[in-house]
C-alpha cells in the first residue's frame, strides 16, 4: 500500500513529457514481451513446446583421455505451435550430457525448433528431431532488464546510451549487408562506418561543441594510426605467429576481416580515452582561461596515465574471456599448451595489443587536438 | 619475428613513453591478468571444482591487480575494490540464471563442424557455469574501471566540502557515474562486435533469416553478454556511490568523535 502511494506521489510530481515517455516505454515493453511469447506464426521452422519429459536412460562414459561424463536419454512429448501440424503432439528424443558442451536437458515449457521425420502413416503420432532452441525471448528479456537498469541509474544519459547502442547495431548490420552484397573493399566500408559511429556516438552523448569536435578528430586519428601500426607490424613479420584457424568457416579473405574487426573493436575504447582527455582539458581551460599550454599538457598526461592501464585491461578481458570454453576443450583433450594458446588466442591477443596501442597513442593525440582547439578559441577572443 | 611480440614491444614502449613508471606497471598488469586467467582455466578443468567460485576468486584477484597494483592501496581503491566484489557477486547469480535458461553454454553449430571430429565433448566439466564465468570475466575490466572512476572524484568532492551530507555525496557519485555510463557501454559493445565480425559476416553470407540469427546460440550468447556487461556497468554506479558515501560519512563521524575526545 505504501509503495503504491509513493509511486503515485512520484507520478504526480513528474512532468507531462516524463509521463508520456514512461508510458511509451512501458507499452513497448509489454508488447514486445507479449510478442516473443506468441510469435510462433512468424517462424517457418516448426516449433514444439515441451509438455512432458521422461528420463529413460543414463550411462556413464569415459573417453580415451579419462574424462568422465554421464549421458542421459530423455523422451520428450511436445505440442507443435505453428505451421500445418499446429496443435498435434510430437515425440522427440534428446540425448544430453552432464557437462552440456553441445546439449542440454529440456523441461516442461521449453520451446524447441524441430524437424519432422517422414511418417508413412498419416494418422500415427508425429516424431522428429530437435534442431535448435528458441532463445529469442531470453535475449529480449535481458535486453529490457538492460534498458531499465540504464534508465534507472542513468536517467537521460542512460536513455542516450541505449539509443546510441541501438543506432550502432543498425548501422553495423547495414554496413555488413553492403559488404556482403557488393564487392566494395571491407576496410573502406569499415572506415566509413567508423567515422559515422564516432560522430554519432560522441555528438549524441556530448552535444555540439568544441570539446566533442576535438574528441572526434582524436578518435579518428587514434584508430587509424593504430590500424596502420598493426598492419605494418603484420607486414614486417609476415604474420608470423597469427593463426587464422578459428575463422576457417569463412569463405572470405580472413586477414581483411580480422583487420576490420580490429579496427571496430578498439574504436569504443579509443573514443572513451579521447572524450575523457578533451573533457578534462576543456574543463581546466574553462576554469582558468589563462592556463598555460605547459600546464595543460602536464595535467593531460597525468589523466592519461590514470586511464591507460584500466582501459587496456577492459579490452584485454573483453577479447580474451570468450576463448575460455575453447581452451578448456583443447586442454581437456590433451592438446599441448603452446599449440592450444596459439590456435585459440593469437588473434585475440593481437586485437588486445593493437587496441592497447590505439589507447596509449590517443592520449597525446587527444591532448594536442584539444590544445589546438583551445588555442584557436583564445585567438578568437 | 612473431607479430604478437612486436606488437607487445610497441605497446610497452609507448606505455613507458606516455606513462613512465605507471605505464610500465600497466603493461605488467596485462601479463599478471593473463596469468590469472590461465590459472583459472586450469582449475576449471577439474570436474570437481565449481567454476562460479573460481570466477569469483579470479575476479577478486584481477580487480586487486587493476586497482592496487596499477594505482596504489588507499581509501579510493579499497572502496572501489569492495564495490567491485559486491557487484560481481550479484551479477554472477543473475548471469548464471540467464545462461541456464537461455541455454547459451558451450559451443555453437559454427564451431562444431571442426571440433566434434577431433575432440571429445564429454569432459565432465559444467559448461553452463563456465559460460557464466566467461560473461563475468569479459566485464570485470570495465566494472573496476567504473568503480575507480566514481570513488576517486567522490573523495575529491568530500575533501573540498567536508560538511556534505550523505545523500548529497551519494547523488554526486551517481552524477559522475551517469557521465561515464554511455562511453563504457560503448567501449564494451565495440570490443565484442570487433571480436565477432567474422561470425556476423558468416551469418550474412549464408543469408540466415532474422529468426535464425536471433535464435542461434552464438548470437544470443553475444547479445546477452553485451547486455549483461551493460547491466554490470550500470549496477556498479549506485553500489560504489553508496559504499563510498557510507564510508566517508562514517570516517567523518569518527574524526569528529576523536576531536571531541581530545578536547
Amino acid at each position: 500500500m505504501f509503495g503504491v502511494i509513493v509511486i503515485f506521489y512520484k507520478f504526480k510530481n513528474m512532468s507531462l513529457n516524463h509521463i508520456i515517455f514512461y508510458t511509451i516505454i512501458f507499452i513497448c515493453f509489454i508488447t514486445s514481451i507479449y510478442f516473443v511469447y506468441h510469435n510462433y506464426a512468424f517462424y517457418e521452422r516448426p516449433i514444439a513446446k515441451v509438455i512432458q519429459t521422461n528420463l529413460e536412460d543414463s550411462t556413464d562414459l569415459k573417453d580415451i583421455h579419462g574424462n568422465e561424463d554421464r549421458i542421459f536419454t530423455q523422451h520428450i512429448i511436445g505440442e507443435i505451435k505453428n505451421g500445418e501440424e499446429k496443435g498435434r503432439i510430437i515425440h522427440l528424443t534428446n540425448e544430453y550430457s552432464l557437462s552440456g558442451a553441445y546439449d542440454q536437458p529440456y523441461e516442461k515449457g521449453n520451446e524447441l525448433f524441430v524437424s519432422f521425420e517422414k511418417n508413412p502413416n498419416e494418422s500415427s503420432t508425429l516424431t522428429g528431431n530437435i534442431t535448435d532452441v528458441k532463445r529469442d525471448k531470453y535475449t529480449v528479456i535481458v535486453a529490457w532488464i538492460f534498458i531499465f537498469t540504464l534508465l534507472l541509474v542513468g536517467k537521460k544519459q542512460g536513455l542516450f546510451a541505449s539509443i546510441s547502442l541501438a543506432v550502432n547495431i543498425l548501422l553495423l548490420s547495414y554496413a555488413l549487408d553492403i559488404y556482403v552484397r557488393t564487392d566494395m573493399n571491407l576496410l573502406w566500408i569499415c572506415g566509413i562506418t567508423v567515422v559515422l559511429f564516432t560522430v554519432i556516438s560522441l555528438l549524441l552523448v556530448n552535444g555540439f561543441n568544441e570539446k566533442t569536435y576535438a574528441a572526434i578528430i582524436a578518435t579518428l586519428l587514434g584508430t587509424f594510426i593504430s590500424l596502420l601500426i598493426t598492419y605494418l607490424a603484420m607486414r614486417i613479420t609476415s604474420e608470423n605467429g597469427l593463426y587464422y584457424e578459428e575463422m576457417q568457416y569463412l569463405t572470405r579473405p580472413y586477414r581483411l576481416i580480422f583487420l576490420a574487426g580490429l579496427f571496430i573493436g578498439s574504436l569504443g575504447a579509443v573514443m572513451d580515452v579521447a572524450i575523457s582527455l578533451s573533457s578534462a582539458t576543456f574543463e581546466l581551460y574553462n576554469k582558468n582561461n589563462d592556463i598555460s599550454v605547459k600546464a595543460l599538457k602536464e595535467s593531460g598526461i597525468e589523466i592519461g596515465k590514470d586511464i591507460m592501464g584500466t582501459m587496456t585491461n577492459i579490452l584485454f578481458f573483453a577479447y580474451i574471456s570468450g576463448s575460455i570454453p575453447m581452451l578448456i576443450l583443447y586442454l581437456k583433450n590433451y592438446s599441448l599448451l603452446g599449440f592450444t594458446l596459439s590456435i585459440n588466442l593469437s588473434l585475440e591477443l593481437a586485437r588486445a595489443l593493437a587496441g592497447g596501442i590505439g589507447i596509449v597513442l590517443t592520449i597525446p593525440i587527444g591532448l594536442y587536438t584539444s590544445i589546438f582547439f583551445i588555442n584557436r578559441k583564445r585567438e578568437k577572443l | 619475428m612473431n607479430v604478437l611480440v612486436l606488437l607487445a614491444i610497441i605497446l610497452f614502449v609507448s606505455m613507458i613513453w606516455i606513462g613512465g613508471k605507471k605505464g610500465a606497471r600497466s603493461f605488467i598488469s596485462l601479463f599478471l591478468n593473463f596469468a590469472v586467467l590461465l590459472v583459472s582455466v586450469f582449475i576449471m578443468m577439474d570436474p570437481h571444482a565449481n567454476p562460479i567460485i573460481i570466477t569469483l576468486i579470479a575476479c577478486t584477484v584481477i580487480s586487486s591487480i587493476n586497482l592496487f597494483y596499477i594505482n596504489e592501496v588507499n581509501n579510493k581503491t579499497i572502496i572501489a575494490f569492495v564495490s567491485t566484489v559486491i557487484t560481481v557477486a550479484i551479477l554472477l547469480l543473475f548471469i548464471y540464471f540467464v545462461t541456464k535458461k537461455a541455454m547459451i553454454q558451450g559451443f555453437g553449430e559454427e564451431e562444431m563442424d571442426e571440433i566434434s571430429v577431433i575432440f571429445s565433448l564429454y569432459l565432465g566439466v559444467d559448461f553452463v557455469k563456465i559460460a557464466a564465468a566467461v560473461i563475468i570475466m569479459s566485464t570485470i575490466g570495465a566494472v573496476t574501471d567504473v568503480a575507480i572512476s566514481i570513488t576517486s572524484p567522490m573523495q575529491e568532492i568530500f575533501n573540498q566540502h567536508p560538511s556534505i551530507s550523505k545523500k548529497e555525496l551519494f547523488t554526486s557519485g551517481l552524477t559522475i557515474g551517469k557521465d561515464i555510463l554511455g562511453s563504457n557501454t560503448n567501449t564494451l559493445f565495440f570490443a565484442f562486435i570487433g571480436g565477432y565480425m567474422a561470425l556476423l559476416i558468416w551469418y550474412k553470407d549464408l543469408s540466415y533469416s532474422f529468426g535464425e540469427i536471433v535464435n542461434s546460440k552464438i548470437f544470443s550468447a553475444e547479445m546477452i553478454t553485451i547486455f549483461c556487461a551493460g547491466i554490470g556497468i550500470a549496477l556498479i554506479i549506485p553500489i560504489a556511490s553508496l559504499v563510498n558515501a557510507h564510508y566517508l560519512i562514517k570516517i567523518r563521524g569518527k574524526q569528529s568523535d576523536d576531536k571531541i575526545i581530545q578536547r
